[in-house]
């Protein structure tokens, strides 16, 4: 029911140029109307279109695809050599794509799909015999040329040799003959009934049969060159342990070569049939070699030789041909590419102990390497370590390969251990100042000499010199019993006199305060690390020095005497080991660099 | 148009229902070329009628003639009075070209419902098809059917393009023969392939020749059994005969038995890890042991119920392939019927008649290093002739291999042909190669599927034939009289 409807059973007219839109709009619609639902049920839905726009796929779109074409496929004939006019052609079937009456105003001229892949490979065709007669002569004349050249070359060098070999010779003849000459004077000398003329006779027959020797010798060496020559292409190389070995192989080579040195000439109808394999096989060798059934015999290296001599002088004709063509075509060497070929087949003649042996080699190589890198490594962290001290002293001390362990094995303490720094220091002074050890300074500042100056009085001593003069002033009764005390301290003693009271001025030494057991001291010596430790106490084990046991190493009688002694001793040792610890190592380094160096 | 060359841009094929056809001397394979499978597997055998005079036979030998009364495939089998049962091929070369022709026929016309006139056909054949025979070929397809166009291919060929290989070495193990041929670039070389009869009916050979001093071994074709009750080999064979027609010839019933063997080899054979035959006693003494143990022995039941079971001889068998010189028939016959083979072939070609013996040098010449003691002159020098087992004749054929071209083929050894099936027969065959030829690196491949590797020539040939680019290669009967058959069958058919 439309406004319409209604409008007509009112019978109002209305304007009638409105209309016909309205009518046409309408259809429009029921033309969309019919694509969607039944009529019916989308007339309950009124005017309003469905929110949503539901797809209708089922029957309608199965009824459209049933009305929709197959599409054609054609059974059609085709010639796949159509472009190659000369061959014949086969007519075959296949299907395609497309109707009947499409496919035949397509396909009027066009050629096989495939055809184009059928490409032939491009190279100059065979000359006609003249010219090929001529070429052959060309190529002969060049190459006997070549090999006369190369032949004159060789005997040049050849003469050269055979002459500083006869020199040689003769020099030695000269010395042999000197010496039977003397003898034989001498033996004249003694014998006086041998005639002068027979002696001149033997010395011309020696002459003479040396001589002819070294004329032998030289042919023999001329021969054994020649096959040399002839067989070095072949025999490319020879290892040397097999050397004798090989060449004999080589003379015995040489000599089966020797009528194949002038190979058999290749003739027009033959090089033709080359060409026709060569364009059969598109250059393929292996195979043009395999079918190449023509009686004469031939290599696949002379069938390469003659085709690309060929093809050089046939380019060399034309006149616009690639130089570098040529060039390369040129390259080609027979002698070479068999050389080639020996080399190969001698790496795969190799016995599997061979190659396992070259295996191991080349992983100890590559470890030998690796060795090496870790030791620059080492060495490069070295040489860091060595730079970081800006010395303030003398870099003298450093020069000396000793001075120089010393110091890496302080950095290495220090860079270790800050807190015993204080103490290496020390050391190194006293390492560095003088070459032995020296001990402490107990007998410097005991020793008589100094004490007669008063600045050099030690700290103890000005002490109690003025306690005497204090005490001296206070109580006078106690002076008078201390007196012999202070008489003895205030008195300069001799050294000899200290010993003998036991008296001892402790200098510039670090004292505990308290009363301490000399049994129960550590020897300043001590303070080291616990491996260096162990290592002094070998070396005192095997040097049989009684000790107190444990690692103390304290004297069976810790007197003072002996602890300085001990002390002492066990210093050198530790400068000992820490010298021989530089030294395994610089004699380490030595024989590595002197291996990378290919010293022995 | 434009779908051909959609579909060649991703396969490069272009079906054009070609027929392809390999004739093997046990097994003849038919099918349509992009396949993957051969429709028809038949036997290269058939039957005909024995008293039937032969000229008449050859007259009436055209195409549909039904007065041959030759019988093809499994029909073969039904027990017919009078009926001879013969080979047609021979060295997977056909000998009896009248069978062949005729039952080629009947599978193409009855079984494939070939159209002649529009599928071409492609055949493979041996390396060392002789050019008459090829020629004979090629004249009675033309003249027999009406092929536009054939091609022959060499099955190696077929071979490396199944497995798409352009360079390998094609090791075939067949029923009449061991073929090594390397392919280079898709094409055989002639001059390095090496053939030897080292095969798979050797190995049947052996095993009836061992197997005859079993003297109460009851091996009857199956087709007499009627019914048969279990049996372990020293007991007699308990079986009731059906009854026959009259007159069953002796070849009929050779036949049924060499099937019997064939199914013998098949599945009681297993090459040994190592040689059997050895210098250190002690060595040969364990592995004998070995191999006797009851892991290693099976059972074979015969169709007449016997069963026989076997260990050591099951691996002794197998060993022959490798040391074919050492394993001695006890017949007389079967001595005279496997002359020493080296392997070596004569091909000959147009050129022979001038000078065989120098072009024979030259072949050797090539291969740049003779191995000692090795090279085919010299038994024919002494007088002797020498064996070479299945892995000698690989390893000679790879010495005389251009060195260049040595390392890529050893890397791509296929190995195929159903005596290849035989177990651990890949393995030894490894395991060899690599200790004889050190210094290359051998690789072999073969088809792990059975059925394929059995018919990996024909799945090649159809490869070769359903491509787009292959198309340009057919040879129509017209062009084959225009060029000459010389000129076709060595630039066209290489």
């Amino acid at each position: 029911m439309s406004a319409n409807d209604i409008l007509d059973v009112l019978n109002i007219q209305r304007d009638e140029s409105k209309q016909p839109a309205k009518k046409k709009q309408k259809t429009a619609v029921e033309i969309q109307r019919q694509s969607g639902m039944a009529r019916e049920l989308y007339n309950l839905i009124g005017p309003n279109t469905p929110p949503v726009n539901l797809p209708f796929v089922g029957a309608n779109s199965s009824k459209a695809s049933m009305k929709m074409k197959v599409s054609p496929w054609t059974k059609r004939a085709f010639k796949p050599n159509k472009l190659n006019k000369d061959s014949d052609e086969v007519t075959l079937h296949h299907w395609v794509k497309g109707s009947k009456e499409l496919l035949e105003q397509e396909e009027a001229d066009k050629p096989y799909f495939f055809e184009k892949f059928n490409v032939k490979i491009d190279f100059p065709e065979l000359v006609n015999e003249e010219t090929y007669d001529k070429y052959m002569v060309e190529i002969k004349e060049r190459e006997k040329r070549l090999r006369e050249e190369k032949k004159r070359r060789e005997k040049e060098k050849k003469e050269q040799e055979a002459i500083e070999k006869s020199k040689r010779e003769q020099e030695a003849k000269e010395k042999e003959k000197k010496e039977k000459e003397a003898k034989e004077a001498k033996e004249s000398k003694e014998k006086e009934s041998v005639s002068a003329s027979g002696e001149s006779q033997e010395i011309e027959e020696s002459a003479i049969k040396l001589e002819s020797e070294t004329s032998n010798k030289e042919s023999e060496s001329k021969e054994s060159k020649t096959d040399d020559n002839i067989s070095k292409d072949k025999e490319g190389d020879s290892s040397k342990e097999s050397n004798q070995v090989a060449t004999e192989a080589k003379e015995r080579e040489a000599n089966e070569e020797e009528p194949e040195e002038e190979p058999e000439d290749w003739t027009y109808e033959e090089t033709q049939y080359l060409f026709e394999l060569t364009r059969d096989f598109e250059l393929k060798w292996p195979l043009i070699y395999d079918r190449y059934n023509y009686p004469t015999k031939r290599d696949v290296e002379d069938l390469k030789e003659q085709f690309y001599r060929i093809c050089i002088k046939t380019l060399e004709d034309q006149p616009n041909s690639n130089p570098s063509l040529i060039e390369s075509l040129s390259a080609y060497s027979k002698p070479r590419e068999l050389e080639r070929k020996q080399y190969l087949e001698n790496l795969l003649k190799r016995t599997p102990a061979e190659i396992a042996e070259e295996e191991s080699l080349v992983i100890e190589a590559r470890r030998f390497e690796l060795a090496a890198k870790k030791m620059l490594i080492e060495r490069s962290h070295l040489l860091t370590l060595l730079d970081s001290p800006q010395t303030t002293q003398s870099v003298q001390q450093y020069q000396s390969s000793q001075g120089l362990t010393n110091l890496y094995n302080n950095l290495m303490i220090i860079d270790k251990n800050q807190k015993k720094r204080q103490l290496q220091q020390q050391q190194k002074a006293i390492a560095s100042g003088n070459q032995d050890p020296v001990p402490p300074p107990i007998p410097i500042a005991a020793s008589s000499s100094f004490k007669k100056d008063r600045s050099f009085q030690t700290h103890l001593q000005q002490y109690l010199a003025g306690l005497l003069k204090q005490s001296q002033n206070v109580n006078p009764a106690i002076k008078q019993e201390s007196n012999a005390i202070q008489q003895l301290l205030a008195k300069r003693l001799t050294q000899k006199e200290e010993e003998a009271y036991g008296l001892h001025f402790h200098g510039s030494e670090k004292l505990n305060p308290g009363v301490i057991l000399r049994s129960t001291q550590k020897l300043p010596g001590l303070q080291q690390k616990q491996s260096v430790l162990k290592s002094v106490n070998s070396v005192l084990q095997e040097l049989d020095i009684p000790t107190a046991g444990g690692t103390s190493w304290k004297p069976v009688m810790p007197t003072r005497k002996t602890m300085t002694k001990y002390d002492e001793l066990i210093r050198s040792v530790v400068a000992l080991l820490d010298l021989k610890k530089g030294k395994d190592k610089l004699e380490a380094e030595i024989r590595l660099i002197k291996s990378q160096r290919g010293l022995q | 148009m434009s779908s051909t060359a959609n579909s060649a841009s991703v396969y490069g094929g272009d079906e054009i229902n070609a027929i392809v056809l390999d004739p093997g001397s046990y097994h003849t394979r038919i099918g349509y070329a992009g396949d993957d499978f051969p429709k028809v597997i038949t036997s290269s055998y058939y039957a005909s009628a024995s008293n039937e005079p032969m000229e008449a036979e050859k007259e009436d030998s055209k195409i549909g003639s039904k007065s041959t009364k030759r019988i093809f495939g499994d029909a073969i089998d039904v027990p017919r009075s009078n009926y001879n049962v013969h080979p047609i091929l021979k060295d997977s070369v056909i000998v009896d070209w009248d069978a062949a022709l005729d039952q080629y026929h009947h599978f193409f016309k009855n079984v494939m419902n070939v159209t002649y006139e529009e599928q071409p056909v492609l055949i493979t054949e041996p390396v060392w098809a002789e050019p008459k025979y090829r020629q004979t070929l090629v004249e009675n397809f033309f003249e027999y059917y009406d092929f536009p166009a054939l091609y022959l291919a060499k099955a190696p060929s077929c071979v490396s393009f199944q497995q798409g290989r352009p360079n390998c070495l094609v090791v075939d193990i067949g029923h009449d023969s061991v073929s090594v041929t390397p392919v280079i670039d898709g094409i055989c070389m002639m001059k390095n392939t090496m053939r030897t009869h080292y095969a798979g009916q050797f190995l049947v050979d052996q095993v009836q020749d061992h197997l005859a001093k079993y003297k109460d071994l009851s091996v009857e074709g199956t087709y007499k059994i009627k019914s048969k009750t279990p049996t372990v080999y020293p007991e007699n064979a308990e079986f009731t005969t059906r009854t026959l027609p009259e007159d069953i010839t002796a070849s009929y019933d050779e036949y049924q038995k060499s099937k019997i063997w064939h199914e013998f080899r098949e599945t009681m054979l297993e090459v040994p890890e190592r040689k059997l035959a050895n210098n250190n006693m002690q060595q040969s003494a364990t592995m004998k042991e070995f191999y006797t143990s009851d892991a290693n022995t099976r059972l074979f039941e015969f169709p007449t119920g016997q069963s026989l079971s076997l260990n050591y001889d099951r691996f002794v068998f197998a060993d022959s392939i490798f040391d074919p010189s050492i394993y001695k028939f006890a017949n007389q016959e079967l001595t005279s019927k496997y002359p020493p083979n080296n392997g070596v072939l004569s091909i000959k070609s147009k050129y022979d008649d001038y000078r065989p013996l120098k072009r024979v040098r030259k072949a050797e010449s090539n291969q740049s290093t003779p191995p000692p003691g090795d090279s085919p002159t010299k038994p024919s020098k002494n007088g002797k002739h020498e064996v070479r087992g299945l892995s000698q004749l690989i390893t000679h054929t790879l010495s005389t291999i251009d060195i260049d071209l040595r390392t890529s083929v050893a890397h791509n050894i296929i190995v195929t042909g159903g005596v290849s099936l035989v177990p651990q027969l890949t393995e030894r065959l490894y395991n060899e190669l690599t200790n004889t030829n050190p210094g290359l690196k051998i690789r072999l491949h073969a088809v792990g599927n059975s059925t394929e590797r059995l018919n990996q020539a024909w799945i090649g040939g159809s490869v070769l034939a359903s491509l787009g680019t292959f198309h340009q290669m057919w040879v129509s009967k017209h062009e084959y009289e225009e060029a000459g058959a010389e000129r076709i069958l060595n630039q066209r058919f290489r």
